[in-house]
């Protein structure tokens, strides 16, 4: 049921949003269920440009945390990239002690996201291009 | 000093046990006055964390096995206790994980957060201490 859905997507442009609806939890009880919808997607969607966006979402643990590595390598390894974006002060300091900060691309919000992941994947196939090109 | 508890839990070791407990015990610091409405997300953290390490990693998942926990005051500072029935760990031999490892990081928070973290192998329980809405304020955290 559409209601009981912690991720919606939405395609803007080559990215794919996907917009926690957790309401005002993200925990070890429901963090199952994110990962299999976001998972789930990527696998039935190679290649996908993932944006998550946090914008209603009040907290997160460390079992997100676990959940987000893993959609993120299966992104990775299907040709596609995940990128954060909405995350609050508070939710963003979880990402800075864990020093997963450094690892994800975080955006401010969603304009912005959509902007720069969108400006990165066509940078990125303007580089690739300029590679092949290069080497005929 | 003696310890004046004012909070105690026991539970079967299942997540779904979790959330009423740690409802509860966040409730009773609030109402204690040890935390305060911008410190509310770490205290959820750490309870968190612990609770979910003592059913996932301490007690296996086995819900024939039981988490307790405790909360006293100790005069300025409050003392919240995690029992589990497992084999216990060192939170000072937890390193900051790298991204290829998934597990690690809730007692990386937690020390983060946290004025002091040990654990007694003796009562299979993690401690940690914290002083009036001063989390994340030093102590514990050590990378």
């Amino acid at each position: 049921m559409d209601e009981e859905r912690l991720v919606k997507f939405k395609q803007v442009g080559a990215i794919t949003v996907g917009k926690v609806r957790a309401g005002s939890v993200l925990d070890a009880m429901n963090v199952t269920q994110f990962g299999e919808q976001a998972m789930g997607y990527v696998k039935r969607h190679p290649r996908t440009h993932l944006l998550l966006d946090f914008h209603r979402v009040d907290y997160l643990s460390s079992a997100v945390l676990t959940e987000l590595l893993k959609i993120d390598h299966a992104c990775t390894e299907a040709g596609g990239t995940l990128r954060l974006c909405s995350l609050n002060k508070d939710i963003r300091k979880v990402f800075e002690i864990t020093n997963l900060d450094k690892h994800f691309v975080i955006y401010k919000d969603l304009e912005e996201g959509v902007k720069r992941h969108q400006r990165s994947i066509d940078v990125q196939a303007q580089e690739q291009a300029w590679l092949k090109k290069k080497k005929v | 000093m003696t310890t004046q508890a004012f909070f105690q839990r026991e539970f079967a070791s299942a997540l779904d046990e979790v959330g009423g407990t740690l409802q509860d015990a966040l409730a009773a610091l609030r109402e204690r006055d040890w935390i305060d409405a911008g410190q509310e997300f770490y205290a959820r953290l750490c309870l968190e964390e612990a609770l979910v390490n003592a059913v996932t990693h301490g007690n296996d998942s086995d819900p024939s096995r039981s988490v307790r926990i405790e909360m006293a005051e100790d005069g300025d500072v409050c003392v919240i206790r995690v029992f589990d029935e497992g084999e216990g760990f060192s939170p000072a031999d937890v390193r900051p994980p790298d991204t290829e490892q998934m597990d690690g990081r809730g007692i990386c928070l937690i020390r983060y957060c946290m004025e002091q973290v040990e654990y007694d192998a003796s009562e299979h329980c993690l401690i940690m201490k914290m002083r009036r809405n001063a989390l994340c304020q030093g102590g514990s955290r050590n990378g």
